[in-house]
């Protein structure tokens, strides 16, 4: 059959012109309506029959697959609804890929760039200044806070270790009674072995990426200024 | 063009326009519209045939030979008789106007840079006369 376009029309606000008995006449279906004939579909097994013993019990029974609970709650209470949301990893900026150096708009940091090194589950982007070069450690940052330059350092291949993992408050030990009026003698370092290891490893690897390029290492030395007639929305970076 | 002309612009002068939407473009005055505004038509940079303001506009020394108030294709055709696409980006006014617009599309690593180079460079004058200073 040649497709035909639509035998109905849409009147202003929406309506259909022809009702859908009006339709039915025009396109002729009472020559074409079918009666659909449904597929035999097997009814699902819901009992089975058991062997039970004893002269006086039937010998078989009909037992439930899916047993009932034995206890039901005395108030109906109301089920949460489906949450069939699939949660995705944040969106990136097309403008942030590792590699890209960023201008840190918030935080101590403030001002200063830094080469972004990857984007974590969390969301959070992973930086480093280099730490040697500018001061700025293996820190997670939002996207929202950072100016994305058009500027890219080529990263080797970097470890596996560099997870949201790293990031993890440590909880403070609990002291029972005796303990609470000793004072701490040994206080713990704020920044662990580990973190500070892994920073000269991960530096090692971006350190001579940003020497390789031409007055990189003392752009990421200096820090982010506006000056007069500068309008960060008017410039490009 | 003398004093009172040069102000306002004669008929057949090319402007080159430094404000608003059609900033960057250049035009040929075809009619003065009142003590503020110009018809101006530029065929050859995309600029319609319209009115625009006086404080728009950058008015140049080259000129063209045309009839007050005539057609687009009247000044399309005196444009080319006498070449002055080419002669305006030899002016100085195209010249900074290009400058304008690489230094605004500078990023953040090459400005960086710019501003090095020119600290570098005054540094080395400043050094430089002082030493012809101590000398003398």
């Amino acid at each position: 059959m040649v497709a035909h376009k639509s035998r109905n029309s849409t009147l202003p606000g929406g309506v259909p012109k022809l009702s859908r008995s009006a339709v039915y006449k025009k396109r002729a279906l009472y020559k074409r309506a079918k009666v659909q004939t449904k597929p035999s579909v097997e009814p699902a097994a819901t009992h089975k029959t058991k062997q039970v013993q004893g002269e006086k019990n039937g010998g078989t029974r009909e037992v439930p697959l899916q047993r009932q609970p034995r206890f039901y709650p005395t108030e109906d209470t109301k089920k949460p609804l489906n949450n069939r949301r699939k949660v995705k990893p944040t969106k990136l900026r097309s403008s942030i890929s590792p590699g890209t150096v960023l201008i840190l708009l918030g935080g101590a940091h403030r001002g200063k760039r830094v080469v972004c090194l990857k984007q974590l589950p969390s969301g959070l982007l992973l930086v480093t200044g280099p730490y040697k070069i500018n001061g700025v450690p293996l820190r997670r940052v939002d996207q929202a806070y950072v100016i994305a330059t058009s500027t890219k350092v080529e990263l080797p291949a970097l470890p596996d270790s560099l997870t949201d993992g790293l990031f993890k408050r440590k909880p403070k030990p609990t002291k029972n009674e005796k303990e609470m009026f000793v004072e701490n003698t040994a206080e713990d370092p704020k920044i662990s072995a580990e973190k500070i290891a892994l920073q000269k490893e991960v530096d090692a690897l971006v350190v001579p990426a940003v020497k390789s390029v031409d007055m990189l290492q003392s752009y990421l030395r200096s820090r982010f200024t506006l000056t007069k007639g500068q309008f960060p929305h008017e410039m490009k970076f | 063009s003398s004093g009172i002309n040069a102000e306002y612009g004669e008929i057949g002068n090319v402007c080159f326009i430094r404000l608003g939407e059609n900033a960057g473009k250049t035009g040929v005055v075809e009619d003065l519209v009142d003590q503020k505004h110009l018809l101006i038509d530029g065929p050859d940079s995309g600029l319609a045939r319209s009115v625009i303001r006086l404080n728009q506009i950058a008015i140049t020394d080259l000129k063209v030979k045309i009839p007050r108030g005539c057609k687009t294709k009247v000044v399309r055709a005196a444009l080319a008789k006498d070449d002055i696409p080419a002669k305006f980006l030899k002016s100085g006014l195209s010249k900074k106007s290009e400058a304008q617009q690489a230094k605004a599309a500078l990023g953040d690593f090459a400005r960086f840079k710019m501003r090095e180079s020119k600290t570098a460079h005054n540094r080395k004058i400043r050094s430089t006369v002082r030493k012809l200073k101590k000398s003398s």
